[in-house]
């Protein structure tokens, strides 16, 4: 394609022909041509060099930031909401705890490029991930804003790979911790379904009976650092 | 329609004033005349992502006609020559819908259309009359057929207009019940459309196209008696015009050339034409609102690139 | 059935698979005519049986059958309500006390007052769907869209033979001066429709007006109006021709609005649920007859969201992860991902995307208004109802 691509597009605008590139995420592809479905920056993601596929061309949700490092953390960046899809890893906050499940709220859905890329890099939502967990992680903010939030379910034997038979649901969440897990499944009208059953997946951060916060100390038990006190857990691999 | 959840007394039964210049109707200077051409429209202005509690948001204006500015600058009668629409949209979501509700492969829209209460010249109650719900269900049809819906299983997308000053259905200078037709609320339907584009362009739904609304309407003028001389005007003011005879409304995706939402109502037939024109009335006047529909196009192409540059440049 | 309220306009939700959908989509989309599911032609109607008077306690009455068991009844009631106007009482009061100037009056009446010209507001609609609150989106559309036909037809003032209906049904209702009719048409279905109710609806309240009879005026003039209560005497609503005049198709009708859907490059006329299903365009167009002559004349033209763009998408066999064994690694995976928009793939049903193309909506149109088209025929069929 000799035309060159813009740098910002709006809905509707032609990008390119399908013949030059492969459709990404923000893109439509309307009678062999690629035209943008979001308002946003044009990004070409080069194919991966010994394949055969074309450059996938997307239009990008989030606006990047140039300056990195200079970027104070003040700086409000508008964040736009991500649907949880297959495959895609989220951190959600426990709501309740049963026998064979654990009800979970979905608070963030991870960007999947910057997850898998050079973590130093990323400049995607993630930023707002610690605001958003620490905000989440208080007692006080635990409104009903799970209204509004996307719920979930990890069923008992999704928790973990092995002794899946074994498992106790309260010795795995209690309710608060926070979860990163992966979607498997829509599920139903009103729940999806995710899973823990990986070793980077599980708590990732959770409070002690005492109210602190608590710190990792093994597979399945993390522990306050003030009482010395352990509680179990399903407890994702730090990074 | 009537408000189930309270017990209401009986309406009031009020109206607004009638002012003694308006049953002397022989003068008809007072009467704004549209002083643009029958092709010209209306100046608008747009600006997205107002509200920030919103995750996409836009606000509208029409510029008021000369006589309506004129009007404001040295107020002489407390009669408005004109009105100009002023609307404002949210766009709440993709949020979970409510747990009584069936799965959806597809992003579930609701929208929800709403005059403020001083918004036109009789009062509107707080509780949605048909009207609004009606407009509530063609603005839903014109952006259902522009959003990609299946991107967004198990969602919903609220939108919600709020017409803080609404086109008129005629001159306020006209006695109330003059006539009935109700024209004003076609135009504000134009404005609801792009004004709700360009919101949802801001929360980065995904959209075939933008789609931009456009009036036509086909129009008698004061002077002319006999009947049989209706112009093609577009984007058509009501005050300026004595009677409009037939308008129409469309929803237009300039990229794909299509037509999402079209509303036509009135005798289309009397239409009158340059010569060598062999459309009908109601072609012409569906293609004199698709014209109307690309100018606005152009305004809210701007408005959602704007505001996309806008937030590249303070990243 | 779905939580109506999600329910908009069009979309009783269409419980039809994907591959069906593709199905009917390919035989209604033909090139050389589409192929009905019931066999009927594309401007073919759906038989129905119809009866008028049915109801003594009405003004005009109505009840329309369709052989799939669903069944309208229209009541049309008359009550009569003072006219409260703000430029008539005004109007009166400078007569009395002012002694007011003739050119005054004269200037007031040459404005198009509402005592004089009805007011649409004094036809009051409503419809009765079970399993819909009457403010649900569905019921409140409908009768916005075929009160604004009603009202909005008014005929050639002057030109007429029957100065009754210079000002079309508004100006008919007016008594004299402080007195009007109000006309409540009232719709009752009675189940649940299987269909989009629009055509049998209209159908319904078509005959209903024309069935309706107003009592003879007994009063004269501006006095408080009564009534003869002699139904033999009785006015219809829609006058009937007098037998002098030869031509029977000359009487005024009420409109009737028409369900169209297009598929493909085909138009397709009275469709049932299963063909709204697919429909990618659905408009309603009103028309009446023309009052000089022969012709049609378009009232209103309303596009209806057509169901098909709720409808669940098929899988292409090439992104079928279970037909793929199970090799569904990530490639796989972002291949079937929908955020990547794919090409259409023929015989998969993909939800219908986007708007009516601007001679779509010509040929539409032309198809109902031309001479001896559909709308002619409906309107014949029509007049053929013993009322």
């Amino acid at each position: 394609m000799a035309t060159s691509l813009p740098s910002v597009a709006i809905p509707g605008q032609r990008l390119g022909s399908v013949a030059a590139y492969a459709a990404g995420p923000g893109t439509h592809i309307q009678q062999a041509n690629i035209y943008a479905s979001i308002a946003g920056p044009v990004v070409v993601d080069p194919a991966p060099p010994k394949t055969q596929s074309k450059s996938t061309l997307r239009v990008s949700r989030v606006i990047p930031a140039p300056s990195r490092g200079t970027l104070s953390g003040t700086s409000q960046k508008p964040r736009y909401n991500t649907l949880p899809a297959i495959d895609s890893i989220v951190l959600a906050r426990v709501t309740r705890v049963q026998k064979r499940q654990a009800t979970v709220s979905i608070l963030v859905v991870l960007d999947e490029s910057a997850a898998n890329s050079d973590p130093s890099k990323s400049a995607s939502d993630n930023d707002n991930v610690a605001s958003i967990l620490t905000s989440a992680a208080n007692p006080e903010n635990h409104s009903n804003t799970d209204e509004l939030r996307f719920q979930a379910l990890i069923r008992k034997e999704d928790v973990r790979a092995v002794e899946k038979d074994r498992v106790v649901m309260d010795e795995m969440f209690r309710v608060g911790d926070i979860v990163r897990g992966s979607v498997i499944s829509l599920g139903d009208q009103s729940f999806y379904y995710l899973t823990t059953a990986r070793n980077d997946l599980g708590v990732v951060m959770a409070r002690s009976d005492a109210g602190n916060m608590m710190f990792p100390a093994s597979w399945k038990e993390m522990r306050d650092p003030v009482t010395g006190v352990g509680e179990p857990r399903k407890v994702a691999r730090p990074f | 329609m009537n408000d189930r959840r309270r017990v209401n007394g009986p309406p009031g039964g009020t109206r607004p004033p009638v002012f003694q210049s308006g049953l002397q109707s022989s003068n008809p200077s007072d009467r704004p005349r549209r002083q643009r051409q029958p092709a010209e429209l209306r100046k608008i202005f747009l600006k997205t992502g107002l509200i920030p509690s919103a995750s996409g948001s836009a606000y509208l204006e029409f510029e008021p006609s000369a006589s309506l500015a004129a009007n404001r600058s040295n107020p002489k009668s407390m009669i408005p020559p004109s009105s100009a629409l002023k609307l404002t949209c949210t766009v709440h979501g993709p949020k979970p819908l409510p747990r009584s509700a069936a799965y959806s492969p597809n992003l579930v829209l609701t929208t929800h259309v709403k005059y403020a209460p001083f918004a036109a010249r009789r009062r509107k109650g707080h509780v949605r009359d048909s009207s609004e719900r009606d407009l509530g269900v063609h603005l839903e049809t014109a952006l259902r057929g522009a959003i990609i819906a299946e991107r967004w299983p198990k969602s919903g997308l609220d939108i919600t207009i709020t017409i803080l000053e609404a086109e008129d259905d005629r001159w306020w200078g006209e006695p109330p019940d003059s006539h009935d037709a109700s024209w004003g609320i076609m135009n504000v339907l134009a404005g609801c459309i792009t004004a709700a584009s360009a919101a949802i362009a801001d929360a980065r739904i995904d959209c075939l196209d933008l789609v931009a609304g456009g009036v036509a309407a086909i129009t008698e003028d004061v002077g002319a008696s006999h009947s049989g001389s209706g112009r093609l005007m577009l984007d058509t003011d009501p005050a300026e015009h004595a009677s409009i005879l037939s308008a129409c409304v469309v929803a237009y995706m300039p990229a794909r050339d299509e037509i999402t939402e079209l509303w036509l109502k009135g005798d289309s037939s009397k239409a009158v034409l340059d010569d060598g024109d062999s459309r009908q009335g109601h072609d012409a006047l569906i293609d004199g609102a698709v014209d109307a529909a690309r100018g606005s196009y152009s305004v809210l192409s701007e408005a959602v690139k704007e505001s996309i540059l806008n937030a590249v440049a303070h990243a | 059935m779905s939580n109506p309220r999600q329910a908009s306009s069009a979309s009783q939700t269409p419980h039809l698979s994907p591959a069906e959908l593709s199905y009917l989509y390919t035989s209604l989309s033909l090139p050389k005519g589409p192929i009905r599911p019931d066999g009927r032609s594309p401007t073919q109607f759906r038989p129905l049986t119809a009866e008028t008077d049915i109801l003594p306690g009405t003004n005009g009455s109505a009840r329309i059958g369709f052989a799939d068991g669903t069944q309208a009844i229209v009541g049309v009631k008359a009550e009569v309500e003072k006219t409260v106007l703000a430029s008539d009482i005004l109007q009166q009061d400078v007569e009395n006390d002012l002694q007011a100037p003739s050119d005054r009056r004269d200037g007031a009446e040459s404005t198009p007052s509402a005592a004089a010209g009805g007011h649409g507001s004094w036809v009051q609609m409503s419809i009765e769907i079970p399993g819909f609150r009457d403010d649900d989106a569905l019921p409140v559309f409908l009768s916005e869209m075929m009160r604004e036909s009603l009202v909005g037809s008014v005929t050639d003032a002057g030109k007429g033979r029957d100065t009754e209906m210079a000002g079309g049904l508004k100006g008919r209702l007016v008594i004299n001066k402080r007195w009007h009719w109000r006309l409540y048409i009232d719709v009752l279905l009675l189940s649940q429709p299987l269909s989009y109710p629009l055509p049998l609806l209209s159908l319904t309240t078509h005959l209903a007006l024309l069935s309706t009879k107003l009592p003879k005026l007994k009063s004269q003039g501006e006095e408080d109006p009564f009534f003869d209560d002699d139904w033999g005497v009785a006015e219809h609503l829609y006058p009937r021709p007098s037998p002098s005049a030869s031509a029977t198709s000359s009487q005024i009708r009420p409109p009737v609005t028409l369900l169209v859907i297009s598929v493909g490059d085909n138009v397709i006329f009275d469709p049932n649920r299963e063909e709204i299903s697919v429909a990618d365009a659905v408009l309603a167009i009103s028309i009446t007859r023309n009052s000089e002559g022969q012709g049609l004349k378009l009232l209103s033209i309303r596009t209806i969201d057509p169901p098909s763009r709720l409808t669940q998408p098929g899988v292409p066999n090439s992104e079928n992860l279970s037909t793929m064994a199970a090799t569904g690694n990530s490639d796989n995976a972002a291949a079937a991902n929908p955020s990547a928009g794919q090409e259409e793939v023929p015989g998969v049903w993909r939800p219908r995307r986007g708007g009516i193309k601007r001679s779509v909506i010509t040929e539409l149109t032309r198809t109902v208004l031309k001479k001896g088209g559909v709308g002619e025929e409906v309107l014949e069929g029509l007049e053929g109802v013993e009322v």
